[in-house]
């Protein structure tokens, strides 16, 4: 569907002979959305910085409609996550999400807010998408201002396809807290890393904790 | 600086207190017993000019027993030395050094939180870095560095506040 057009015998003549233009609500509404999104920058370790690069002068996030950051969540309808978001953290994170209006939209920023990155530890949480929806990742340690403006306009991509009216009268499946794309579901990397070099876990009865009990080394004696 | 241990002065500060000098690669180190702890980190401060704790932490020879071994860093900015102070530690108990030097009771917080590590005397015994209610200490040997359940804490807070809550369309 096209944009604001007039709406007359003559569509090429001067607009103000005819007073009205007449467009799709969906469409209006989606444009007004993705191009007005007031983020909300959760900066929690380095990411934060080139966060904060992406909104001054030089990178110029106005030119998207996204420069009003606000420190309250109650004013925001994006939120991003950028940095390591800890278990301790992880409280204040979901509150913030759940203190936002809706419709709301996730980013998040930086390889630690996706996956845990390099921080496969005990205290970080491994991708933000274990306790909110994520609407768009971002990969980088840290990105560059460039690659958050890029996830900035694939979400528009992403709100354009959205259907607001559809939402309202019961025909498209409603937002609800869990909405969105992530596995909401703590997956911890066991697979991959519990291996013969894991020097911590030689614990017999850490191990059955975390249910693997059989031993990948050979215990240390006295 | 095991030439520094050697010095008069130590002798002096530490004369009947029972203490062993071991070396080091990187120097020399005093090793004590737990019940003289407490009065040799005093001596070394009151007689030897040691007027900063730079560190206190623990090692843990899991499984080797007894496995927590305390270690205190100490610095004189009168004579321009450091001394580290060693000492094998029973059980997980030792007693405090907070009153001997008030910024080694964060340190000991720490230490706490990490092993587990009570300080006996410790003014404000909590934890330091790990979410209150947490119940282990991870830079113990045994603890898996995934953690045992490190999302607990959290799923009881979500589940708690989510009661009486009814989902919005």
């Amino acid at each position: 569907m096209g944009s604001l057009k007039p709406v007359g015998p003559d569509q090429a003549s001067d607009q103000s002979a005819f007073g009205f233009v007449a467009t799709r609500t969906d469409w209006l509404i989606n444009w007004g959305r993705k191009n007005s999104l007031w983020p909300m920058p959760l900066g929690l370790s380095c990411c934060g910085i080139e966060l904060m690069a992406m909104l001054g002068p030089k990178f110029d996030l106005a030119r998207f409609g996204a420069e009003a950051a606000r420190f309250t969540p109650r004013q925001c309808d994006l939120l991003v996550i950028a940095g390591t978001l800890t278990w301790k953290m992880a409280q204040a994170a979901r509150t913030i999400y759940d203190q936002m209006p809706d419709p709301k939209w996730v980013i998040a920023m930086g390889v630690c807010s996706s996956s845990g990155g390099m921080y496969d530890s005990y205290a970080v949480v491994q991708g933000v998408d274990s306790i909110l929806p994520v609407d768009v990742y971002v990969p980088g340690c840290p990105p560059r201002p460039d690659a958050v403006i890029d996830a900035i306009l694939k979400l528009q991509k992403k709100i354009e396809r959205e259907d607001p009216l559809g939402r309202l009268l019961g025909s498209a499946p409603p937002i609800g807290s869990e909405s969105g794309s992530g596995k909401l579901q703590f997956q911890p990397n066991f697979g991959h890393h519990k291996s013969g070099l894991d020097k911590h876990a030689h614990d017999p009865k850490a191990r059955q904790a975390i249910g693997d009990p059989a031993p990948r080394r050979t215990e240390v004696k006295p | 600086m095991s030439e520094q241990l050697t010095a008069p002065r130590f002798a002096a500060a530490l004369e009947g207190l029972a203490h062993r000098v071991v070396a080091h690669p990187d120097g020399a180190a005093i090793e004590v017993e737990q019940a003289a702890l407490h009065d040799v980190l005093r001596a070394l401060r009151d007689r030897a000019g040691f007027a900063m704790c730079t560190f206190v932490t623990a090692i843990d020879h899991y499984p080797r027993e007894p496995r927590f071994q305390l270690h205190h860093q100490l610095l004189s900015l009168e004579h321009r030395d450091r001394v580290r102070v060693q000492c094998t530690l029973s059980g997980a108990s030792a007693p405090t050094c907070s009153d001997l030097w008030p910024g080694a009771n964060w340190m000991e917080r720490e230490c706490f939180d990490m092993f587990g590590i009570h300080f006996t005397g410790h003014p404000d015994l909590r934890r330091l870095l790990m979410p209150e209610g947490y119940e282990h200490h991870p830079l113990r040997k045994e603890f898996p560095h995934h953690g045992i359940e490190p999302d607990k804490l959290y799923r009881d807070w979500d589940r708690k506040r989510r009661e009486g809550w009814t989902e919005t369309p």
